[in-house]
């Protein structure tokens, strides 16, 4: 009898035990910027959780630079375990790692309605007609500007609409005149601002077939045309490096900024500059293709194939990133995210005026100039390209090389570099 | 007889237990350091992305060859140690000696305060290098206080400047450091021998360069052996000094601090992932390091 019991007991326990143990699923996500993707996808996370409260998360940050070299590292040495279930990718490389590591990443092709995702993220993320990432944040350009400075100078906010950047130099060369102000902050040798320009004429350092289009590019020359003129021009303060370059804005000894729109967050963060900011569509380059609208950096998320709660992170995803409307609402006001599924765009959050941009609905433009973007294919060599041409940069700048003479060279120096 | 067949037999289970106590480290040696080596010799062979793998033989070698920036990484790191090792050591040297006179008072003070920087951490400093020498950093802003400049040098905008003020930051660092292996050799050299020199009316200088130098040679000869392979290995300074940039496209202004420990790790992670070449990378600096120190060996060391 009393044996009877101690077993009764014992399967008792081990069917408590086991209860208790039940496995919960655990997602852990690996990303960079403790001020943007990082609460986001908490956000998205505590929302998941009442949907479905047996799923855990574990968000890791990390320096950007830090989860490339994991991913890098643990991917090509074979390994199945140490990924996470969700990784954030730049878009600059999706490429890369989705050719340098087939079958590692998740196809989330049959899982969500690509066309209600801006068409231009979806494609970067396509590869052999298979879509694996689910877009994020959108890296739509604006031209930030200073209206106090601008009226100062005799420019009415028209003046600075859908110009193109010759107009843009000379408008920099009467602000720095009248109020002493330089128009811009620049680092000479950063390749930001060629992106830019390249995409706003829907070019790229490649041609369709992925080969380098570098040499005899006509934009490309434009491009770093530009560049020396903006250096000779004097409307640049130089910069080296990000502290300096939102400092100089934030101390407010810049008239503009000409980048992506998730620099929303820098610039509102010196509160007192407050209503002093405005917003207009990038200038657009000397050349036919060129639009006023381009594109500089963006992310999006993509699943590991080999992840152990990999059906439950593609369900997460599409719960949040492809169906709440309302998460979209609340990303953009609070972080100034630009997300790129469509559907969202309709919220009353990108209809909001924006008093530090004096009640501008600078969301409504943003997504707007989004649509506008011409997308090029960013092919796996793009930091590479970057790179051989900020290398002859300071040869041009002295004129010790001509511009052709110049991307003749930076294409020998990329083609080396990819053999 | 039978006393001298013990200790034999002893020996034979010292020895046998010596074996037992090192296996484990040297399992760990065979694993951490051998094997590695190995293995990064066999991926040299390849052409890798990622998880892909072509064989090339000796092709990545002959790439690295006709490759401008490992050309531009040698040429930038050359120019770094001619420069900046020699200034170096030769200010070790004078603050050693200058330390070890005995007349002098709060050495142990000057001694600290000269080796504390070779205790901060490599991020640390160079950051704050970093701040200090932007266009309106405090550097600029004392030299134009002063009156040596009239416009603020481009010190980290400019490919002479940047390379000038990666010196700077590196003789701050390092000075210290190699002071210290100076100092305790000469503590070794008797005292008697300069007393001797004064008496024969050796001034101070050619008791520097006849006694003092001539008697720290093998310790000059190490510590310009460490500080080339240090060169060789230069990563966290240039890495902090030139990245950070918006999106960061070049190291340092036109790619003037690229060194092949910053481009190893750029065609790792930066870049398409190719671990092949940036192995055979690494097995071209150990051979360039290894014939710098025979080369060193020769010409300062004896021949004994």
């Amino acid at each position: 009898m009393k044996r009877m019991f101690v077993r009764i007991l014992v399967v008792l326990l081990i069917g408590l035990s086991a209860l208790l143990y039940a496995e919960k699923a655990k997602i852990t996500i690996w990303a960079w910027d403790p001020n943007f993707n990082i609460p986001i996808m908490q956000e998205a996370a505590a929302r998941y959780k009442k949907i479905n409260p047996d799923v855990e998360f574990e968000i890791v940050n990390m320096a950007k630079a830090d989860v490339e070299q994991k991913l890098n590292t643990i991917l090509a040495s074979g390994v199945k375990t140490g990924l996470p279930e969700i990784v954030l990718i730049e878009d600059y490389n999706a490429q890369k790692y989705l050719q340098s590591y087939p079958g590692a990443f998740a196809d989330l092709t049959k899982h969500f309605t690509w066309s209600e995702f801006a068409p231009y993220k979806v494609k970067l993320m396509t590869l052999n007609n298979k879509v694996y990432g689910v877009p994020f944040d959108s890296g739509v350009a604006g031209f930030f500007y200073r209206i106090d400075y601008i009226e100062q100078a005799g420019f009415k906010p028209s003046d600075l609409e859908n110009i193109t950047w010759d107009r843009f130099i000379e408008i920099g060369k009467v602000v720095k005149q009248k109020t002493g102000k330089f128009m811009i902050a620049a680092d000479p040798y950063d390749g930001g601002l060629m992106r830019i320009l390249l995409q706003s004429a829907g070019t790229w350092y490649f041609d369709k077939s992925g080969k380098p289009y570098i040499a005899n590019n006509p934009v490309l020359k434009e491009a770093v045309r530009l560049y020396k003129e903006i250096k000779d021009s004097g409307i640049a303060k130089e910069v080296s490096g990000w502290n300096e370059w939102v400092g100089a804005f934030n101390r407010g000894e810049v008239a503009a900024v000409v980048t992506g729109v998730w620099i929303i967050g820098s610039i509102k963060a010196e509160k007192s500059q407050s209503g002093k900011w405005r917003v207009a569509p990038v200038p657009r380059m000397n050349i036919k293709e060129s639009v006023n609208a381009s594109n500089l950096g963006g992310s999006s998320w993509y699943v590991l194939q080999n992840s152990k709660y990999r059906d439950t992170a593609i369900d997460f995803l599409k719960k949040i990133y492809a169906r709440d409307s309302d998460f979209y609402q609340k990303i953009l006001i609070e972080r100034g995210a630009v997300g790129t599924w469509l559907p969202a765009q309709g919220g009353s959050a990108y209809k909001a005026k924006d008093p530090f941009f004096g009640n501008q609905q600078v969301f409504q433009l943003f997504s707007e100039w989004m649509k506008k973007i011409p997308p090029v294919d960013f092919g796996v060599y793009t930091y590479e390209a970057d790179a051989a041409i900020m290398s002859v940069m300071p040869d041009v700048y002295s004129g010790k090389l001509s511009i052709d003479e110049a991307l003749k060279k930076a294409e020998q120096q990329f083609l080396n570099s990819i053999k | 007889m039978s006393e001298k067949k013990k200790t034999r037999g002893l020996e034979h289970i010292w020895s046998k237990w010596g074996w037992v106590f090192i296996s484990l480290m040297l399992l760990g040696i065979i694993l951490f350091v051998f094997y590695p080596i190995a293995y990064s010799l066999y991926l040299s062979t390849f052409s890798t992305r990622g998880f892909l793998k072509t064989f090339v033989g000796f092709g990545n070698y002959i790439k690295l060859v006709q490759d401008t920036y490992f050309v531009l990484s040698l040429k930038n790191i050359l120019t770094i140690l001619v420069i900046q090792v020699p200034i170096m050591l030769f200010l070790a040297l004078i603050f050693a000696t200058l330390l070890n006179d005995p007349k002098i008072k709060f050495k142990g003070i000057y001694r600290t305060a000269l080796f504390l920087p070779a205790v901060t951490s490599l991020v640390a400093y160079t950051v704050i290098f970093r701040v200090m020498f932007s266009n309106d950093g405090l550097v600029n802003h004392v030299l134009m206080f002063v009156g040596i400049i009239k416009e603020p040098i481009r010190w980290l905008l400019d490919p002479f400047w940047a390379k000038v003020t990666l010196i700077v930051a590196l003789t701050w660092r390092w000075t210290g450091y190699n002071m210290m292996f100076y100092l305790a050799g000469l503590q070794n050299i008797p005292i008697e021998v300069y007393e001797a020199a004064e008496i024969d009316g050796a001034s101070k200088t050619v008791q520097f360069f006849k006694i003092t130098v001539p008697l720290l040679k093998p310790i000059i000869l190490f510590t310009t052996i460490t500080s080339t392979i240090g060169t060789l290995q230069l990563f966290d300074e240039p890495m902090n000094l030139a990245a950070g940039v918006v999106t960061g496209s070049s190291v340092g202004p036109g790619n003037s601090l690229l060194t092949p420990s910053v481009y190893i790790y750029n065609v790792c992670f930066k870049y398409s992932p190719n671990f092949g070449y940036a192995s055979a990378i690494s097995y071209v600096i150990v051979l360039i390091a290894a014939v710098l120190a025979f080369i060193q060996f020769k010409v300062v060391g004896e021949r004994e």
